[in-house]
Formats: structure tokens, sequence, C-alpha cells
């Protein structure tokens, strides 16, 4: 059986085919402004002012309101409305919601193909990453000198919450939110997602999550760090209400992408695509995506648990009632842990497809690579005590979590197996993606022999809570992930627009990026051995020089990336033309046209071989 | 086939070389490095922390000069300067005996550093429990610490010795049991130059040890993000003789 799709029988979709046909991002914003003061006003009039957590109740019932007048006025649940009344999509409602023919429209809509959705992936991890990096710049200015007041300390410390908050959503979807969305499909032979509307819903409940943390800040921020430990958690102000509600609204998003995307590899392979002939970036993007299935629902549980606390009157985290502020942390680093490598796989996924294409070789050790990833995986779940071992929870705890910890270096050794065994005798092509994997390189073996002190006990006594922590999961977060994330998009620009990243901007800013992460976290790394503790807003002169020298390589990490936005942004429509297959790849997404037809395949592909046969004389590709 | 040969071994003689430099260096640095970089000790958790960081650092050093060895020689020699898409390179798919002795050696390295580590923190609190055992409590507020000191017969008439908002004073050389709680939120007791750090939890008690042997004023610092005035909650240890502090002590004015 075949689906090929009729193009031309499908006219433009005119307007005036319902309401819902002109649904946009602004009827969304209105929609979720109205919610929002209608949810308000009915929660002051219902409720008791007097009431405890009063102020809670209200700023939860009106972020919900947000929210559901977000999705409502964007779209999402029209056609299961329709479905409700016994309408069925027409084939033209499909083609709509498909974006066909709608030109940059179909950009700010609730749009069904993978691939606008992976452009709008794009878009909305630039936002996150470049208002988190400026809550960074913020907080690197306060620190530029000892007893500096760039800001006062309450907005510090909200600035501390919120740009770690930021930053983690931003690279929790910077690999897998653009490329498993715009790239997986296509290269499993696939003319879209699974679920195609849930891809939709997950962007849009995203963009929905982002002026809920933002608005925090705005309605008098939190004070406790974006680990949100209870009890300082509870004393903050309705700021940490709307924080909360802003990461409940987050893990609905990442656990119907992540379903997305597990049922697309699973159950939309093409004729040949075996599991064995997935490339690499698709087994790295599915374990992540698994991860993650495992991982969110504590993040969901552990910030509704708090707001129950604070807004009912539950005393799941407060001692004094019965409760444990333990807990929080538990249920907190049982999603925080495994989050780690949600973030990293994609990015190393993408790193190993990036690596196999210039240096023309084959991905050394594939299955070995597999397994390497799927150990990481396994043990995250087991290592998320090793966040709490000065707690004073559960010392026997500590020698078990300390094994499984350090035994997570030896799939983290496979990953760096299988990049140099790639490396090896290759005819090694510096375009601009290769940078960032040799800048990657680089800085995950500092991030991760840094990991490996603080897994030891007596050493993380000294070191945890110090900005030697800090430093360590920045080289994994910046050095690692954010290198991987920028590889990807350097590699993949040309799919998405038909030209090359401009290659002399791209360069200048991997190199300010590079020397800027470099200097900025080693000098940090300094003021944590010298026993600066994190999230200080001011400090000993002691630590005078090694911050002033943090803050100027922050600087420069912020020229980096803006030099890169330009490119980006000057590429887009005046790059150098690239064609369809600029790179010599032999996975799916570059063996079609440029830009990537609706439904992506004239016929689908039938597989023979793995993508991986550089060097091999074969005739089939 | 032979000048392939050659190649590859000509590479594995850089490389080998490279990587004994570079291992060489990362070892120097470790060695040097490390204790000029962190604070003086004042008690052997702290000197054994150190002494951790010297041992995993050179463990380390041979692993990332390999990364970097091999990096920098395809940088230098595998480098394409053609024009256009490279030629293919060799189809190398895998190796086993190489990707065995990958796995192995990180296994035993991480083996090894389990075995220092467990055994550490086994003896870790071996000198501690005896009976010159001194008990000090410990309680963090929003910000500041206060300390309790136990009665002393012969000072004190049974009445522990409370001290708010000031320093924290220790005998040298006895053994010490924090027993650390807090009034509000938490907050995380760490006294800098003797590597110990528990967090200060309300309702809660935790404990921790030290015996501090080394005279002189060493820091404590809050860890754990406490509301506005974090990066203040920070105070001195005085660690004095034992007849320094009998004295302090017994000059301290008793509060009910």
């Amino acid at each position: 059986m075949t689906s090929t799709i009729e193009h031309s029988t499908v006219s433009a979709p005119a307007l005036g085919g319902g309401i819902y046909r002109r649904l946009n991002f602004g009827t969304a914003l209105i929609a979720g402004v109205v919610f929002a003061v209608i949810a308000w006003w009915i929660a002051h009039s219902l409720l008791d002012s007097d009431g405890r957590g009063f102020s809670d109740q209200v700023m939860v019932i009106t972020a919900v309101g947000w929210v559901v007048g977000f999705e409502l006025g964007i779209g999402a649940f029209t056609s299961i409305g329709k479905w409700f009344t016994g309408r069925d999509q027409t084939h033209a409602d499909e083609m709509y919601l498909a974006g066909k023919d709608a030109g940059q429209a179909r950009y700010w809509r609730f749009t069904t193909d993978h691939k606008v959705v992976g452009v709008q992936y794009i878009v909305v991890t630039m936002i996150l990453l470049g208002a988190g990096g400026l809550l960074a710049m913020g907080i690197r200015t306060n620190l530029l000198s000892p007893g500096n007041h760039f800001v006062n300390q309450q907005i510090y410390n909200s600035f501390l919450s919120v740009h770690g908050m930021l930053m983690i959503l931003a690279l929790i979807v910077a690999v897998a939110g653009p490329w498993a969305n715009f790239v997986v499909p296509i290269m499993v032979g696939a003319r879209d997602m699974a679920f195609p509307r849930l891809n939709a819903l997950s962007l849009w409940t995203l963009v929905a999550a982002i002026p809920l943390l933002l608005g925090s800040l705005a309605v008098g921020g939190n004070d406790m760090g974006w680990v949100t430990q209870a009890p300082i958690s509870n004393q903050s102000g309705v700021g940490f209400d709307l924080f909360a509600m802003a990461i409940i609204t987050f893990t609905v998003s990442t656990t119907v992408a992540g379903v997305n995307t597990i049922c697309t590899v699973l159950t939309m392979r093409t004729k040949g695509m075996t599991l064995e002939r997935l490339p690499i970036f698709v087994w790295a993007s599915s374990i992540a995506a698994a991860l993650g299935l495992y991982a969110f629902p504590f993040f969901l549980v552990v910030m509704s648990l708090n707001i129950s606390d604070r807004m009912n009157g539950t005393s799941f985290f407060i001692a004094s009632e019965g409760g444990t502020g333990w807990l929080q942390e538990n249920l907190f680093w049982l999603m925080g842990h495994p989050e780690v490598y949600v973030i990293l796989l994609p990015a190393v996924g993408a790193l190993l497809e990036i690596t196999t294409v210039f240096a023309r070789k084959p991905l050394f050790s594939y299955r070995t690579s597999i397994a390497g990833m799927a150990g990481l995986a396994g043990l995250s779940v087991l290592v998320w005590a090793h966040h709490m071992f000065t707690t004073g929870w559960a010392p026997a705890l500590g020698g078990p979590f300390m094994v499984t910890t350090e035994m997570i270096s030896i799939p983290t050794g496979i990953i760096f197996l299988v990049l140099l065994g790639t490396l090896w005798r290759g005819n090694i092509w510096m375009r601009l993606p290769m940078y960032w994997v040799f800048g990657f390189i680089s800085n995950f073996i500092v991030g991760g022999i840094t990991g490996i002190y603080l897994s030891d006990i007596p050493v993380d006594n000294q070191m945890h809570g110090t900005m030697f922590v800090v430093a360590h999961f920045h080289y994994v977060f910046v050095g690692s992930v954010l290198f991987g994330a920028i590889g990807a998009l350097c590699f993949w620009y040309p799919k998405v627009t038909g030209r090359f990243l401009d290659e002399r901007m791209g360069k200048i800013s991997f190199w300010l990026v590079f020397i800027g992460t470099n200097v900025t976290f080693l000098a940090m790394f300094v003021s944590g051995l010298r026993g600066m503790p994190r999230r200080y807003s001011s400090y000993s002169s002691i630590f005078e020089h090694t911050n002033a020298v943090s803050t100027i390589g922050a600087y420069v990490i912020m020229a980096g990336m803006l030099v890169l936005l330009g490119a980006v942004i000057s590429s887009w429509n005046k790059g150098e033309p690239s064609g369809p297959n600029p790179w010599g790849s032999k996975t799916l997404e570059w063996l079609v046209p440029t830009p990537v037809p609706l439904e992506n395949f004239e016929v689908l592909p039938v597989i023979t071989e793995d993508p991986y046969t550089y060097g091999e004389a074969r005739t089939n590709s | 086939m032979t000048s392939e040969k050659t190649t590859t071994s000509r590479a594995i003689v850089t490389i080998g070389i490279l990587w004994v430099l570079l291992t060489a260096a990362g070892v120097l640095v470790s060695i040097y490095a490390t204790p000029w970089l962190m604070p003086e000790s004042a008690s052997n958790t702290m000197h054994m922390g150190i002494l951790t960081m010297i041992i995993f650092s050179v463990a380390a050093a041979p692993v990332a000069a390999l990364v970097y060895a091999v990096v920098l020689y395809a940088l230098a020699k595998w480098r394409y300067t053609g024009e256009g898409i490279p030629p293919d390179g060799p189809s190398l798919r895998a190796n086993s005996p190489l990707t065995m002795v990958w796995i192995i050696g990180s296994t035993a390295l991480t083996l090894f550093l389990l075995v220092w580590g467990l055994s550490l923190l086994a003896s870790d609190n071996s000198g501690q429990g005896g009976a010159n055992e001194m008990t000090v409590n410990v309680t963090g507020q929003q910000w500041l610490w206060s300390f309790q000191y136990p009665s002393t017969a012969s000072t004190q008439n049974g009445t522990p010795v409370s001290v708010s908002n000031e320093d924290l004073y220790l005998p040298v050389n006895t053994p010490i049991k924090f027993n650390v709680t807090s009034k509000d939120v938490d907050h995380g007791f760490w006294i800098v130059q003797m590597g110990i750090k528990i967090n200060a939890i309300p309702d809660t008690i935790t404990t921790t040890e030290v015996t501090p042997n080394k005279l002189g004023d060493y820091d404590i610092r809050c860890t754990e993000i406490c509301g506005l005035n974090h990066s203040y909650m920070t105070t001195k240890v005085h660690v004095l003789t034992e007849k320094a502090f009998s004295n302090w002590l017994a000059a301290q004015p008793k509060h009910f």
C-alpha cells in the first residue's frame, strides 16, 4: 500500500473555513490574557481571602487560566473539539493544519508539519537561551567585584532561580526540540511524526510556559535557586507559584514530545530501516526521550506537592508538620540527574553524526556506542542521591551512590572512544560544524573528570555547594551540550534554509564562545577550590581576581553568541546557497530536496544498509 | 598496504610521545597546583580531601592526555586541505580488542577510584566517638550561626554555654561532634579549612564530626541558599589549645 499524497488535488485552503482557521499566536496571547483575568477574577470572588495560602491559590488558578486560554487561542483543541461534536477532520483541514501553501504564516500558528515545528523550536530555544543569557550577564556583572550591588539581593536570588531554570528548559529542548522534530522523521523515512497534532501541542505548551517563568520575576521573584529546595521555597513569594506552574506546564510539553519521538521511531520507520540501520542521532534522541518519560513526572510531582503545601495547607515538605524537606530533594533529584542525560544524549548523538560525515568515516563501534548511551541512561536513574551527600539524608547510602556515580565514567569513556575512533585516520573536513565537535571534546573531558571528584564523598564534603560544582556543570551544559546544540544548528542549517550558515561569522563565534567558556569556568573552578560558595551575591576579597576573570569571560561568551545570532539571521535569506546535500552525508534527510517538501518523500525509500558506508565500495545508496 | 601500516604506526608512535608528555605535564600540575589552589588544611579530613584531589587528578591525567593527544594529532595530520567534500576515509567500523582494552581500562581506573574513596569513607570517622569527644550544638537561622557548648562540671555547674552570632571556638586535637539544626530554612554548615559540611535543617538534627589539628582562625560559610543575606552568613572558627579553650569557656556568661 502506498500512501503518497496527491499534492495537485489539494487547493490552498481559503479563509472562512471556520473560526479555527483564523487562530494564531496573536489570538493565543489574547485568549491567554483574557482567560487569566477571568480566572483571577473568579478566584478572587469565590475564595476566602483570609484563608491560608489565598494569594498562592489565586496565582495558581490565574496561571491555569493563562495556559488553558493560550492553548484554546492557538487552536490546540479544535480538532478534538470537532471530533467530540461528531465532525471528522476533512482532508482539507489536515492540509491546512500541516501548513500547506501557507508561507510564513504557518510559523505563527498551530502547524503540524514536523519541519515547521522544528523551526519553531529553533526560535523558542534561542529566546530561552537569550533570556537566560541576559540573566547570566546580570549575575556575572553583580559578581564583577566584591560587594558590587548591580542588583539587590532579592533580585539577584531571583535571577539565579530563573536563569537556572530557563537554561535547563533551553537545553532540554535545544537539540531534541529542533532536530528530533525536523530531522528524525526524515532520518527514519517517515512522512511526519507519529502524532503530528501532539507535536504542535508540545511546542505551544512550551511557549505557554515561558511567560509564566519570566512572569515569576515580575511578581516578586523567588529566592530559592532553581532546585526549589523546601522550606525556602515555602518562604518565597507568589513568584514561586508561577515558577512551579511554568515547570508543570513544561513537563506536559516534554512528555508529549517524548512519547511522540519514541512512537515515531518505533512505528514509522520505512521499509528496511531496521533498528541496526538507524542513524545514531535517532538512537540518541529515542534514548533521551525514554529517559525523559521516566524523569519528568518527578518534576511534575515535586512542583505540585510544593504548590500544594503552599496553597492547600498540606505538609509534604514541612518538617514541623510531619513532612520533610528531604522528600523534596529526593523527588527533585530523581528528576534532576536523569535530566542531565536527557539534555546530553541528543547533543552527543548530533555530534557523532557530524563526526562521521566530516571525518568521512563510518561511526566507530556503532553497537558499542548505543550500549554506551543506554548505559548512561540506565545508570543515570540510580545516582540521584549524589546531590544529597551533605544534606544528612541516609548517610549509609553514601557508599552505594558513590559506586553508581563513578560507574558512569565507563559509558562516558565509550562516548570518547567512539568519537576518537571515528576521527582516527579520517579525512577531517574542518567546516563549521566540526569546530564545535572539537570544542565539545575538549570541554567535555574537563566537565567529565571534574564530576569524578564530586562523586567522591570526602571531596564532595569540601566541594559541594561551591563554585567548583557550578563550574563543573557549566562545563557540561555550556561547554558540551551548548556546543553540541550549536554544532547541530550549523550542520542542519543548510537543510532547513537551503543556505550555509555564514562560515566566517560562525568561526568568529566559535572562538569567542570557546575561549569565553574556558576563561569563565576555569576561573570559576579556582574560585570554588579556594572556598567560594555558590549563590553568593557578595564575596570576600580573596575571590576578587578569579571572579573578575569569570565575568570578563562571560561577556566574551555573550559576544560570541550575539555573533552567532547575527549569522543565523543574516544567512537565513542571504547565505550562500547549499543545495540539498552540501556535506555529502548519507542519512536520509540529506537525500530529499531542500526545502523539504510537505510529507518529505515523493516515494518512501527502501533501506538496504546503514548510512555509514564511507570507504566501502558499494553501488547502492 | 605497507604504506598504510607505516602511517598508522607513525601516528601511534607520535601520539604515544605526545601522550607521555601531556601526562607528565598533567601529573606535575596535579601535584603542585592542587594544594596551592585549595585552602590550608586544619584537620586530617581536609588533608585527606586534598590528597584525594591530587590522586584523582594524577589518575585522570593520562585519560585527558590521551584524548588531547589524539585530537591534536588528528587536527595536525588528518585534516583535509583540498577543495570540496573530502574523499572517504578507511572503513574502520570496529576494533573489538581496542574496545575491550578501553572498557577494561576505564573500569579498572574506576575501581581504583572507588576502592580509594570507599576506604577513605570508612576510615573517616575512625578517630571519632571516643571518650574525649566534645559535642557542639550548631543552630543556623537567617542569617547567623549560634553555638552551644557542653556543660563542664568545673566551670558551668551543669549549664550549657550558648553563644549567638559569635565566632566558634574549638580546642585543638579534640574530636568534635556537631549536632546541627536550623530555626527557619535550610542552611549549609561548612568549615572551609576542615573539609566538613552538613545541612542545617529545621526540626531535624544532622551530625558531622571533625578533629581540628592546627591552631589558627578559619572560616565558616553557609552553602545552602537561605534568602537575602545568604552571602553574609559567615563567621570564624578559632582553634585554641585545650587550656586556652577551657579558659575561654569558663569566661563565657551563662545563658538559660
